[in-house]
């Protein structure tokens, strides 16, 4: 049964890192290689709330409005004048990464830090005892799915998203400001990686280096996802759940790399990954 | 042939040649000797603090080269170099590490260092390029290589170390100068070697991938295959580097294969200047060498800048530093039309193995039964028949939409169609990929034309004979050996003035012309044309249907020519085919189409034949 | 449907001027030069499409018809010469901007979101979704039949109603001037008279002038009040809709 639960709630957790990064690689066709910074950004606003005493759900909306803030402010400076050159703009994202994580180390070393969960202690459930932390988690991830689900069918902005990830010469024809989708969408998936990074410093640590871990995790999913919020959910499920099983039965190390290589043989078999699903 | 009195005029170029030759030589030698120098007197001049680190820096600049030569030169991003470092590395320690130290031993670890990063150099260029795969891809399993590896080595306990590595083990007996001069010794030979085989007619092939994969293809070339030689080469590279920093330094740890590294080998190729060699060699050395003396004293501040950099350098100056030093001294003056290029000699005609004798008329080149093609619901092609025979020159008509270029495309790839039969000289095209098909005699012109913008005229055209005339790795070819029909068409066009122009300056229909010559250079039984007078003058169209109608009617090739001009049609074609809605509605002679109640229905009505 | 068949009466907030008052041409443009990379497909185009004129540019494929229009919405970018929209250069306008300036546009290639509904098809051509019922009433007025099959999938429509779809998006937002590519090709009689009707009743009623694209001679002399002929990039020949049009345009289409 903790298996069980153990696989759900780390699909759960890679939904909620890889979700940003999808929303940007669907809408820009670009990869976020600075999305790992963002993420360790989200962490240390955490810490942030942690030290000056204010409670640590504060830190969840502050992560994203400062993910937002500093992605808008990528957008316009680095992405923008390299839309016709994307491996030019996975090392432009990258660098920038290595800027940040050195701010970030300038300004509170490069010791671990450790935040508070926002949910101590364990539930009991279906006769096991279970963190009810990462259960929270898995409710995070239903939250931000359902908000995507939301955004994308209920709202002009989802309906200009969807347009411009369809056909976006078409939608530039029909008066779509292709720009401002682009720069919302950027500015929603960085906030979203800040908003992970809150979320996950209970569960890790917090160090300027955090996001890099999780950034090639996420970004295979994405690649495995094609444009497809269902499509990265089912991703993360499977291998999720394959690296719970091979961390637990095989070596944890080995489990660090699970869903990443799953990721690149499920791609050369089957070039469009799970987009149709 | 070269004595051809038609193609004396060419030989004047020769001296030319001769004169960019000479600064060539002298920018080898001058890097050569200045490596050596340095490998050679730095133990003179140098404290052992920077002997060590210039060891290690040399080291690395090793590894900046084969990223360049992928990345600048072949165009393939890649972060997955620090893996076959790492094994080649790992690999070395290991074995002195368990098995013990010894010449032979030593030896033993050189091979394996070498062996096993070219096998996974192989496995990780079969993964990441095959028919159809993207950049994108290739670049996500690069950086997905040396993630694994490091986690193999964090799993491999006291095999590998783990997380603290392999120290205390016995390499070369050399001392540290001698290890420095070692690394020199080695950098020079890599750096010249490759400035060497960049330039040769096999180092050009990279930038044509590069520049143009699509057209490699249809040139007879499988950038696949050559990608995945290239990956497995350079992995070789790779891991003879790690053996090389495995004996200098001593001890090896999981940092070196790790994909952030792989990055900045990216960041310092980058910023020394992709595609020169000598930038990323620079690159690699400047920066290696700066962060080690600069880090103790701000080590957070250093890497900040080298990053803030790196971002600048992409965004506004993606060519590196190098490109900076080369637009000061700005271009090496002359007529740039006036290039150096080799002289023009007529080449035998190429062995056709297989191929029916051209005076057999009766056997159709060409037979198509029953194709079809269709995108999910929309059928864009159904129940096409058609044969078509040597020295035949059939023009395949219709209006926009009616699948033209979709027919094209379902004859030139053994994959795209959705039904039907496909046969080439008797020969079936299922599954068979567009070199394949180009093998059996097939030449394919684009309707936009399709060139490699950064190669010269004389390189584009020896591009397409490369699937005949095997490329040497380390020269440039003293003549340019095409066959009759090409040099007749350069002539035509005036092309063969200007073989040592760069392509971007040619002007549109001298690419469509220069195009043109290159199908022909493979000397194809069966030439396929997706309108080659498109955005020409009349001029222009006039000199390319001579050379078709040459090619047809006096030496025995067959045409399928797309096209718009209707003028033009009824001047040149044998036969015409009229396409509407993806179907098949007319094949006949000239007089019989133009005269045809159906096609005038069609061009006046635009709908419903 | 009350009132439907008058579309003139219902009035949209910001209305453009009425016709009349308008002196300076719809579109004009002088010495038009643009292209793709190195090739210059349009030399110097010269036209101009008056208000409530429905303006028929016709020519055979590859002479530069679709890039002309694409370069007035600032698709393409213009090489040289001038774009002027009721008198003002539009150069360097965004789409965006010449779309909310009164610019309809009905494209020929990928010209639908096929995976969404007809009504998201027809939202996207407006800013805000408080106008939609005005609107979709405005063109059901044409094309009455997908006002009860709005949630329907675009890409399941048949060619013709595809093609209706195409033309009622270009008309949301009351466009002063419609740029129409091709939107006949491969159409039945009976809907190609369909559109024609609706272009008719756009210019005589609205007052919008049309810059229709077209290889089909037929139609485009059944609507338009001018015409011209591209060849090359060029104006190769132009004139009224007179007897004469029918044999002159032919001269320069047929095989």
């Amino acid at each position: 049964m903790t298996l069980a639960l153990d696989m759900i709630t780390t699909a759960a957790i890679l939904f909620i890192v890889a979700s940003g990064l999808l929303a940007i690689f669907g809408v820009l066709k670009i990869i976020n290689f600075a999305h790992g910074a963002w993420l360790t950004v989200g962490g240390y606003c955490a810490v942030v709330c942690a030290q000056a005493g204010i409670t640590p759900w504060l830190s969840l909306p502050l992560a994203f409005v400062v993910g937002a803030a500093l992605g808008g402010l990528t957008e316009r400076f680095i992405v923008r004048p390299l839309y016709d050159r994307p491996l030019d703009a996975i090392l432009a994202t990258w660098g920038l990464g290595i800027v940040v994580g050195q701010l970030i180390t300038l300004g509170f070393g490069r010791d671990v830090q450790f935040t508070e969960s926002l949910l101590p202690g364990a539930v009991s459930f279906a006769g096991v005892d279970y963190s009810l932390y990462r259960l929270f988690t898995l409710a995070a991830a239903l939250v931000i799915g359902g908000g995507f689900a939301l955004l994308l069918d209920g709202t002009r902005l989802g309906l200009s998203a969807r347009a411009v990830i369809m056909n976006e010469h078409l939608a530039r024809a029909l008066g779509l400001d292709t720009a401002k989708v682009r720069a919302a969408t950027f500015m929603l998936g960085a906030g979203l990686a800040g908003l992970a990074g809150a979320l996950l410093s209970p569960l890790t640590s917090v160090d300027p280096t955090m996001g890099v871990g999780w950034l090639v995790g996420a970004f295979m999913l994405v690649m495995a996802a094609g444009s497809s919020f269902a499509g990265l959910a089912v991703a993360c499920l499977l291998f999720g759940s394959a690296q719970v099983i091979v961390s637990t039965f095989v070596s944890p190390i080995l489990g660090g790399i699970t869903v990443a290589v799953l990721s690149a043989l499920v791609l050369r078999i089957r070039p469009k990954g799970f987009s149709n699903v | 042939m070269s004595d051809a009195p038609a193609l004396s005029e060419t030989s004047a170029s020769r001296p030319s040649r001769r004169r960019r030759a000479a600064p060539r030589l002298a920018l080898l030698a001058g890097t050569g000797t200045a490596l050596l120098a340095l490998a050679l007197l730095g133990p003179e001049v140098f404290d052992r603090f920077t002997i060590n680190v210039l060891t290690r820096s040399m080291i690395y600049a090793m590894l900046a080269i084969t990223v360049d030569l992928l990345w600048g030169f072949a165009g393939v991003l890649t972060f997955g170099q620090a893996a076959f470092f790492g094994v080649g590395a790992y690999a070395t320690a290991m074995i002195l590490t368990h098995v013990g130290s010894s010449p032979a031993l030593l030896a033993l670890a050189l091979v394996a260092a070498v062996l096993i990063p070219a096998a996974m150099g192989w496995l990780v260029g079969w993964m990441s390029f095959y028919h159809g795969s993207t950049a994108f891809y290739a670049t996500v399993i690069s950086l997905l290589v040396p993630i694994v590896v490091t986690q193999l080595i964090y799993a491999g306990g006291a095999t590998t170390g783990s997380s603290s590595g392999l120290v205390g083990y016995w390499g070369m007996d050399l001392s540290l100068d001698g290890y420095f001069r070692l690394a020199g010794v080695c950098l020079a030979a890599m750096t010249v070697a490759a400035l060497v085989f960049v330039k040769s007619d096999a180092g050009r092939v990279l930038t044509a991938i590069r520049d143009n994969e699509l057209r490699c293809a249809y040139l007879g070339l499988s950038p696949q295959r050559i990608k995945i030689r290239l990956t497995a080469a350079l992995g070789a590279a790779a891991g003879f580097a790690g053996w090389l920093y495995a004996n200098a330094s001593g001890v090896v740890a999981p940092e070196i294969s790790s994909f952030v590294f792989g990055t900045e080998l990216v960041v310092w190729t980058a910023l020394g200047g992709r595609a020169t060699v000598l930038g990323p060699v620079l690159g690699a050395l400047g920066i290696d060498w700066l962060s080690a003396s600069l880090s103790g004293e701000m080590p957070f501040l250093w890497q900040l800048v080298i990053g803030a950099l790196f971002v600048a350098m992409i965004i506004v100056l993606p060519n590196g530093l190098a490109a900076l030093v080369t637009r000061g001294f700005g271009r090496r003056g002359g007529d740039p039309a006036m290039g150096a290029a080799p002289p023009l000699v007529e080449a035998p005609p190429a062995a056709e193995p297989g191929a029916a004798p051209l005076s057999d008329l009766s056997a159709p080149l060409l037979a198509v039964r029953d194709l079809s093609k269709s995108y999910g619901a929309h059928k864009v092609l159904q129940g096409i028949d058609l044969e078509i025979r040597p020295g035949e020159l059939v023009s395949l008509v219709g209006p926009n939409g009616a699948g033209k270029t979709t027919l094209m495309r379902c004859l030139t790839d053994g994959d795209a169609r959705s039904g039907g039969e496909a046969e080439i000289a008797g020969r079936s095209i299922d599954g068979l990929t567009p070199d394949r098909i180009v093998a059996l005699g097939v030449g394919r012109k684009f309707q936009v034309a399709s060139v490699f913008e950064s190669l010269t005229v004389a390189e584009c055209l020896r591009m397409a004979r490369v699937s005949i005339d095997r490329p040497s790795p380390w020269a440039s070819a003293e003549t340019l050996a095409l066959p009759a029909a090409a040099i007749e068409i350069l002539r035509l066009t005036g092309l063969d003035r200007m073989l040592g122009a760069p392509v971007s300056l040619l002007s549109h229909g001298q690419k469509q012309s220069l195009e043109l010559a290159m199908v022909v250079c493979l000397e194809p039984r069966l030439i396929l044309l997706d309108e080659p007078t498109a955005g020409l003058t009349k001029t222009e169209r006039a000199t390319i249907g001579a050379v078709l109608r040459k090619l047809t009617a006096e030496l025995g090739c067959a045409a399928i020519l797309v096209e718009h001009d209707l003028d033009f049609v009824r001047d040149i074609s044998s036969r015409i085919v009229v396409l509407h809605q993806g179907r098949l509605v007319l094949d006949g002679t000239v007089e019989a189409v133009v005269n045809s109640d159906t096609v005038r229905e069609i061009y006046s009505g635009g709908g419903h034949a | 449907m009350p009132d439907a068949s008058n579309p003139a009466s219902n009035s949209a907030p910001n209305s453009a001027p009425h016709p009349e008052t308008e002196t300076a041409p719809v579109l004009a443009l002088t010495d038009l030069r643009s292209g793709y990379g190195a090739h210059d497909v349009l030399n110097g185009v010269a036209l101009e499409v008056r208000a409530a004129e429905i303006f028929a540019l016709m020519g055979k494929n590859g002479m530069g018809k679709s890039t002309l229009l694409k370069t007035v919405l600032g698709l393409v970018p213009a090489r040289a010469g001038d774009v002027r929209r009721a008198g003002v250069s539009i150069l360097g306008a965004t789409p965006a901007a010449l779309v909310a300036s009164g610019l309809g546009y009905a494209p020929q290639e990928q010209p639908l979101f096929v995976d969404l509904s007809i009504r998201d098809n027809l939202r996207l051509a407006l800013r805000s979704d408080r106008e939609l019922p005005g609107a979709l009433e405005r063109v059901a007025a044409h094309f009455p039949f997908f006002l009860d099959r709005l949630g329907q999938k675009a890409g399941t429509l048949s060619g013709g109603e595809q093609k209706m779809l195409i033309l009622s998006r270009a008309l949301m937002l009351r466009p002063r001037l419609l740029l129409i590519d091709e939107i006949s090709e491969g159409l039945q009689p009976t809907v190609v008279a369909r559109i024609a009707a609706a272009l008719r009743a756009e210019r005589d009623e609205n007052g919008t002038a049309v810059l229709l694209v077209e290889q089909n001679l037929d139609f485009a002399l059944s609507v338009a009040d001018r015409w011209a002929v591209l060849k090359l990039g060029a104006i190769d020949d132009e004139g009224d809709n007179d007897a004469q049009a029918r044999d002159r345009v032919l001269a320069h289409l047929k095989i």
